[in-house]
């Protein structure tokens, strides 16, 4: 078959996670990253899918190197991580794991947390990481994850703790089921200054639930929501995309958030990436790429979320996600944005993180609805709409060790804060070869 | 401005010599299209957008807009 190499790059080889040579290729309208390692053999995994062509989607971007490097380039890319000074892009979101504990066994899991086996980080030594973001970093947004974090009832002291140095945008990750059931705890969060929920939700049925997570949660989620809209937290809700479990349902997901808004500030999708132990090499149809995912979103929303109103990222590296931006009228929709079909504009990186901070910061947190109050005129009036029923819709891709794109991983804006103040690019902290085993995450398969 | 609105101002237009008066005008920042009030010429249609309302509640809806 004919195919055309678009770029070359670095990956690693899945099993022995050496560095290896990899081609970007299209062929049959599909792209694939293709490598070969001298001892384990050639390895093929579809990247890029869909009605919008790759070659039409790259964002040029003039590099953002960080200032304050925390470690030397000795081994290279990728295993010199804390950030390094090759590392292109500044921290939009720093991630902290509160806990490795979670009350959960999902199949997919980053973070492989499964029971309550692990100790829990200090709150010093929590201290020190946020501690260690504000030296690196200065006052990116903060996601607190784990595990499951709602499993500590000391959360609220973790959040009000970062607000207290001075991060204004702080989030958990959770998976809503304490929300559901305990409205003191979301109250106390509340109080202590979270802005807004990263809530998983995979679907609007109870099968998927079953399928992902091993039992049924959907009422669960429900009032999950319901209780953060009487605490005034904004909700973005995550699913995790998996075909063959939950890939028709996108178009529900996005209808059932925007019904929800304004607690709900947005649907955020992540397609399926494949960490931990995998006995086999995944297939390409166990992947979903970023534009089956856009073209699913138009199709199952029947046209009202068209496909030029979603486009890549200005902060990550383009390939990694996409977003677009709404406002919910009495139409249904009105896009804010719009993909261009030009250009060869380069854009500066660093500008494409302040822009993303300032966005997260602003369309994912809750602000509770008021109506006309400091003025009566027609600007007034589209604050109001803004503040009340902006609405976005947005996926990110992750890397995993088949498809691990070290071009990728050196634009990459969300790091994890690790123990010893290192701050490790998402996809490179989660990845693990196919035993298992990590670079930089230290609860290992074995 | 000494205190005074726009609206208690008689702007006239530079061009056509007309009365600017308050009308409904079409804005639009990014795809978003959002309908205001706004000092217009009755013949050219040029609008007036003073200073005050320029970098203070315009400015606000289109930072509210504003992509990532």
């Amino acid at each position: 078959m004919d195919f055309k190499t678009i770029y070359s790059t670095i990956s690693l080889c899945p099993i022995c996670m050496k560095k290896l040579d990899a081609d970007i290729i299209v062929e049959d309208n599909q792209a694939f990253m293709i490598k070969s390692c001298s001892e384990h053999g050639d390895f093929k995994t579809v990247i890029w899918k869909g009605s919008i062509p790759i070659e039409s989607w790259i964002r040029k971007k003039e590099r953002a190197y960080i200032q304050n490097p925390t470690t030397k380039i000795e081994k290279g890319c990728p295993f010199d991580c804390g950030l390094c000074e090759a590392h292109r892009q500044h921290t939009c979101t720093a991630l902290i794991e509160v806990t490795g504990n979670c009350n959960l066994s999902c199949h997919y899991c980053f973070a492989n947390s499964h029971g309550t086996k692990h100790q829990n980080p200090t709150l010093d030594q929590i201290k020190f990481q946020y501690e260690s973001i504000l030296r690196a970093s200065g006052k990116c947004n903060i996601q607190l994850s784990g595990g499951e974090p709602t499993l500590r009832d000391d959360l609220p002291e973790i959040v009000k703790m970062g607000t207290e140095l001075g991060f204004d945008f702080i989030q958990i990750n959770t998976n809503g089921i304490r929300l559901a059931n305990d409205e003191v705890y979301v109250n106390d969060l509340k109080n202590s200054g979270l802005s807004s929920v990263f809530l998983q939700f995979d679907g609007t049925k109870d099968d998927i639930y079953e399928a992902l997570r091993g039992r049924a949660l959907y009422d669960l989620k429900l009032q999950a929501i319901r209780n953060c809209q009487k605490a005034n937290i904004g909700v973005v809700l995550v699913p995790t995309l998996v075909p063959g479990v939950n890939l028709d349902n996108i178009g529900e997901i996005i209808k059932l958030g925007i019904r929800y808004a304004p607690v709900v500030k947005g649907v955020h999708f992540q397609p399926v990436s494949y960490f931990g132990r995998v006995p086999e090499v995944p297939k390409d149809t166990d992947r979903i790429t970023l534009p089956q995912v856009m073209d699913e979103i138009h199709k199952q929303t029947g046209g009202i979320i068209g496909i030029e109103t979603m486009k890549p990222p200005g902060c990550e590296n383009a390939l990694c996600s996409f977003h677009g931006n709404y406002v919910i009228n009495e139409n249904g929709l009105m896009n804010i944005t719009k993909r261009s079909s030009c250009c060869d504009d380069i854009e500066k990186a660093e500008e494409g993180a302040i822009k993303a901070k300032a966005f997260v910061a602003r369309n994912w947190a809750y602000q509770k609805p008021k109506c006309c109050d400091g003025g009566h005129s027609d600007w007034d009036k589209i604050l109001n709409t803004l503040q009340n029923n902006s609405f976005s819709i947005s996926a990110m891709a992750f890397q995993d060790v088949w498809n691990v794109n070290l071009e990728r991983i050196k634009d990459c804006c969300i790091h994890v804060s690790t123990l010893d103040g290192k701050l490790i690019p998402f996809c490179m902290y989660n990845i693990t070869n196919a035993e298992g085993n990590s670079i930089y995450r230290t609860n290992n398969v074995n | 401005m000494n205190g005074q609105s726009d609206k208690d101002i008689t702007w006239v237009c530079h061009k056509c010599n007309q009365n600017l008066a308050l009308k409904k005008v079409k804005v639009r920042y990014l795809e978003g299209n959002f309908e205001v009030e706004l000092m217009k010429c009755t013949k050219c249609n040029m609008v007036y957008i003073g200073e005050d309302l320029a970098l203070g509640k315009m400015l606000e809806v289109e930072k509210g807009l504003e992509d990532k």
